[in-house]
């Protein structure tokens, strides 16, 4: 099949640009110097350890893991409404409808988050987390839609029908049948909904008025030049759980699909 | 075909209309559907077989006439009260559960006690030939054993009527006419009302009772297998149902019911008030002929009532049986006939000449 | 379930009314007042009527005076060195000039990559690649960011192995805090971005036209360019857009990357709206580059019209 030995070295090159940072993080967080420069300077556990004893990083995850528990609940559950009524019913208006929540996903956050703000500073809504789960909501809701319609798309009508037709009720046909079956990309959703909040600066920034959240701590933290290794050992961290969450929700994805009798097409977007 | 025409009606359609949009998709269904009967609704894609069946399930409204079952109209009654129950086209199986539980899955509003109904799944199962297959996963069947399961689940709830939306057509050949024969057995045995809809015409002949025959959202023609096939009532079902020839004609008299045609190439044949469907079609009169009434005279063969002189232009062979396009003595008609290969009949070259014998009886006039 | 249409037109309105009514509330009403405020007069902290064009005027001015002033009253020639001087006209042209650069980079660089998953990797590893490729997006972006700094950075890590390995022996400053290390951070961060539509467009490229092209003989590379690329339009546009339009707004990158020197329109807004806090021109300058997105993204959507209609 392969016949491209320059397309490959290219690809290869390619992967190593786009890793290339992501594999620096841990070498760095494990070298023992406070500058991030080669040659390495020996192996240490230091700057993981500072950053744990930061109690400014608690309070900030704690925070951050109220928004995206919130945010990935919220923008699921309305992704199952859009999801639900787009795939199943037909109504007029159904493209513009349809067009408009995904908005969000094509306009630049920084306009998202500036009118959202200018919006809660003219009504007099005091900022804080409330209002980030509100942005990131806005901004998560796209993704849930978009994995959440593959996830009914692949269901096959007929089932539904099949549960009415043997004696169930529209309820208990979404219940029995229909959860069960989109429930791996319900999950699949939640994580990948739940990692973009996470890992969401803007709106954490603009309308979270200073209160420490993760992004935003992460940010302050790098413009200090000592405060960078451990940040990288934090980064260290934080990069192996998304890699971990997403690896679970590609997994969910995936028997999703196996179990609806689907055809895997690949890829999250 | 031992079924008695006089057992209650089980199912009517009365001037059912419906429409998608714009496109209107049933119009002006009208028609009875006997108790005990296995009926078949035949017709190309898109004529409206599985938008009529839909009705009866009640997946599907109607926007004008009445669909009654067991004379009861079923305008307020949603898809889950109707006493029936369907073999999906997919089959539907839920994937996520085994297939005791999908058999048993209509039983879960059922008042019986648990041991019960497992005992009602068991002989479910064992009437489709799956005994001891309830613990198995339902996504690692094979798509026979998909549908059985699919039947077994729609039998357990004892439906009036049972709904077949191109049960088969998602099995491979060998498997199709097993399965033709075992659905046969299976509706004696259970004796409820059958409705299948397929697009296959042999299939139709093979399992109904009675068929409809359906073009462009009307019925146009509700027969038993036989006379369907010995007296289309059209050009449309005659070529829709089987293979026919068909044979420019002039009329020259009509006398009484009888009329007398001249074919071409045939001549003049006197047909009886049966052989002349009362549905006028469109275009020029010309009179049907199936492959099978036409033979070809072997040397010493003697005609049994008419014969006519023709020159062999294509050959095909089928192993048990060849097709012979034929063109009739001096005329471009050219008729297919069929003849079975039996020793000492050899299979004939292209060019040859030979003598076609035919039977006037046999001939459908369209007009 | 026998329903009629407008059962199942109600059923549906009624299902897709929340997510639609958070998105109303959350976007179309902020935006609709980003738009309202832009007309408004701006005073600190607070908007008020008479609505005025004045904002948008505003936009227009430089030391020398404003360019729209300029352009009415003939003097082009003043125009060129008053344009050096005009703050948010230079900040928006090097926005998108910025955005443009980063856009072409990332879509060149990433076509080979769609190409060879496309063509070059068996079916059965393509989901496996595509994942690879999209890993890093779901990592977080900040410290993807602040990563390239400490890479391109002054003494970074370009920098210190370059003098380690003797190559070098002051700071290589170009690479550091300028549009350099932009481009090649946002050409990183949004390289899935770039390869998905690309691949998914190759990959409905029917195969038997490439054989038909090589067997009425072509050449591989003639048929790529007479073919292949012609066929992968809709997804190099698609890909040009979905890149261009968060560059554009991006205000992550200028801040840590460009060290807050190379401002982009992102962080002008912020200035404006949060600093000055001046709701109007802050909105003025929200709206504007809204517009400019818009009118950018328009053009391309019309491109890929032109590709797709011409095709049929």
């Amino acid at each position: 099949m392969n016949r491209a030995p320059g397309l490959k070295t290219y690809a290869v090159i390619y992967l190593l640009f786009l890793y290339g940072p992501i594999l620096i993080l841990p070498l760095f967080a494990f070298n023992d110097a406070s500058i991030v420069a080669f040659p390495l300077a020996g192996f240490t556990t230091k700057w993981f350890a500072e950053m744990w004893a930061d109690p400014n990083l608690w309070k900030a995850l704690k925070n951050s893991l109220i928004i995206a528990l919130s945010t990935a609940t919220l923008s699921t559950v309305l992704g199952i409404f859009a999801a639900r009524s787009s795939v199943r019913y037909k109504w007029p208006g159904k493209p513009v409808v349809m067009g408009f929540i995904m908005l969000p996903l094509v306009l630049p956050e920084m306009i998202v988050a500036m009118s959202l703000l200018i919006v809660l500073l003219g009504i007099g809504i005091n900022l804080s987390i409330f209002t980030v789960i509100m942005g990131h909501v806005l901004m998560c809701t796209p993704f849930a839609v978009a994995i959440l319609t593959s996830a009914f798309q692949s269901l096959d009508r007929s089932l539904e029908e099949a549960a009415l037709d043997l004696g169930e009720s529209a309820a208990s046909t979404f219940r029995l049948i229909i959860l069960p079956l989109v429930m791996p990309g319900i999950l699949s959703s939640f994580l990948i909904t739940f990692t973009i909040s996470i890992d969401e600066f803007i709106v954490a920034n603009f309308l979270g008025s200073g209160q420490p959240i993760l992004s935003v701590y992460i940010f302050g933290q790098f413009r200090f030049p000592a405060k960078v290794p451990s940040m990288l050992a934090l980064g260290t961290i934080l990069v192996g759980v998304s890699v971990v969450l997403l690896a679970i929700a590609e997994y969910f994805r995936r028997r999703g699909i196996a179990r609806t009798g689907g055809k895997d097409t690949g890829g999250f977007l | 075909m031992t079924f008695s025409p006089d057992r209650p009606t089980m199912i009517e359609f009365r001037d059912v209309h419906k429409y998608y949009g714009d496109y209107h998709a049933l119009r002006g269904i009208n028609g009875t559907i006997r108790a005990g009967e296995f009926f078949s609704l035949l017709g190309p894609s898109g004529c409206g077989k599985t938008t009529l069946l839909r009705t009866i399930a009640g997946f599907e409204g109607i926007d004008n006439g009445a669909v009654l079952i067991d004379g009861k109209d079923m305008a307020k009654v949603p898809a889950n009260a109707r006493p029936t129950n369907m073999v999906f086209q997919s089959y539907a199986i839920f994937p996520h559960m085994s297939v005791a539980e999908n058999v048993g899955f209509g039983l879960r509003r059922d008042p019986r006690s648990r041991t019960e109904k497992a005992a009602a799944v068991e002989e479910a199962l064992e009437m489709v030939g799956l005994k001891g297959y309830g613990a198995r996963a339902a996504h690692a069947l094979s798509g026979g054993q998909r549908q059985r399961v699919a039947l077994a689940r729609a039998l357990i709830l004892k439906p009036k009527v049972l709904l077949l939306d191109e049960p088969l057509s998602a099995l491979d050949k060998k498997m199709r006419e097993h399965m033709q024969v075992e659905l046969i057995k299976l509706q004696r045995q259970v004796g409820i009302t059958f409705i299948l809809v397929t697009h296959d015409q042999e299939e139709a002949l093979v399992m109904s009772d009675r068929i409809a025959v359906m073009f462009e959202g009307q019925i146009a023609q509700l027969a038993d297998p036989e006379t369907l096939y010995r007296r289309p009532n059209g050009r449309k079902v005659a070529d829709f149902i089987g293979t026919m020839n068909f044979i420019p004609c002039q009329i020259l008299s009509e006398t009484g019911g009888r009329i007398e045609v001249e074919a071409k190439g045939l001549g003049r044949v006197m047909l009886d008030e049966d052989q002349v469907p009362p549905a006028r079609g469109e275009g020029e009169p010309v009179v049907g002929l199936r492959p099978e009434t036409l033979t070809m005279l072997y040397p010493g063969q003697e005609p049994q009532e008419r014969a006519v002189a023709g020159r062999i232009d294509e050959v095909i062979y089928f192993g048990d049986m060849t097709y012979y396009d034929v063109f009739i003595g001096g005329t471009d008609v050219e008729v297919r006939l069929s003849m079975r290969n039996v020793p000492g009949r050899p299979v004939l070259d292209v060019g040859t000449e030979v003598q076609l014998a035919w039977s006037p009886s046999a001939l459908v006039l369209f007009r | 379930m026998a329903q009629s249409k407008s059962s199942e037109a109600r059923t549906g309105w009624l299902l897709i009314s929340p997510p639609a009514l958070v998105t109303l509330l959350l976007l179309a009403a902020p935006l609709a007042t980003v738009l309202v405020y832009s007309v408004l007069t701006g005073s600190r902290g607070a908007v008020s009527l008479p609505f005025s064009a004045e904002n948008y005027y505003n936009i227009f001015r430089s030391s020398d005076g404003n360019i729209l002033d300029l352009i009415f009253s003939g003097e082009w020639g003043a125009i060129p060195a008053a344009l050096t001087k005009a703050p948010y006209l230079l900040v928006a042209g090097r926005a998108l000039f910025v955005a443009l650069l980063v856009t072409l980079a990332t879509v060149v660089l990433a076509y080979p990559i769609a190409y060879f998953v496309s063509f070059h990797v068996q079916p059965s590893k393509k989901a496996l690649w595509l994942f690879l490729i999209t890993i890093p997006f779901w990592t977080s972006y900040i410290i993807r960011v602040a990563l390239w700094r400490t890479i391109l950075g002054y003494d970074g890590i370009v920098d210190s192995s370059l003098m380690g390995l003797g190559l070098m022996d002051g700071q290589l400053n170009i690479l550091s805090y300028g549009v350099t290390s932009i481009i090649i951070t946002l050409a990183h961060a949004y390289a899935p971005f770039a390869v998905l539509p690309v691949f998914v467009s190759l990959e409905k490229v029917d195969r038997s036209l490439l054989e038909a092209g090589q067997d009425l003989g072509e050449s591989k590379f003639r048929t790529f360019l007479r073919v292949t690329l012609p066929l992968s339009m809709p997804g190099v546009i698609a890909a040009v857009l979905i890149v261009f339009i968060p560059t554009v707004g991006d205000y992550v990158t200028p801040e840590l990357i460009g060290g807050g020197k190379v401002p982009m329109i992102s962080n002008f807004v912020e200035v404006e709206l949060l600093k000055r806090r001046n709701f109007a021109m802050g909105s003025a300058l929200a709206a504007s580059a809204m517009i400019v997105v818009a009118v950018i993204s328009l053009i391309f959507i019309l491109m890929n019209r032109r590709f797709l209609g011409g095709r049929k």
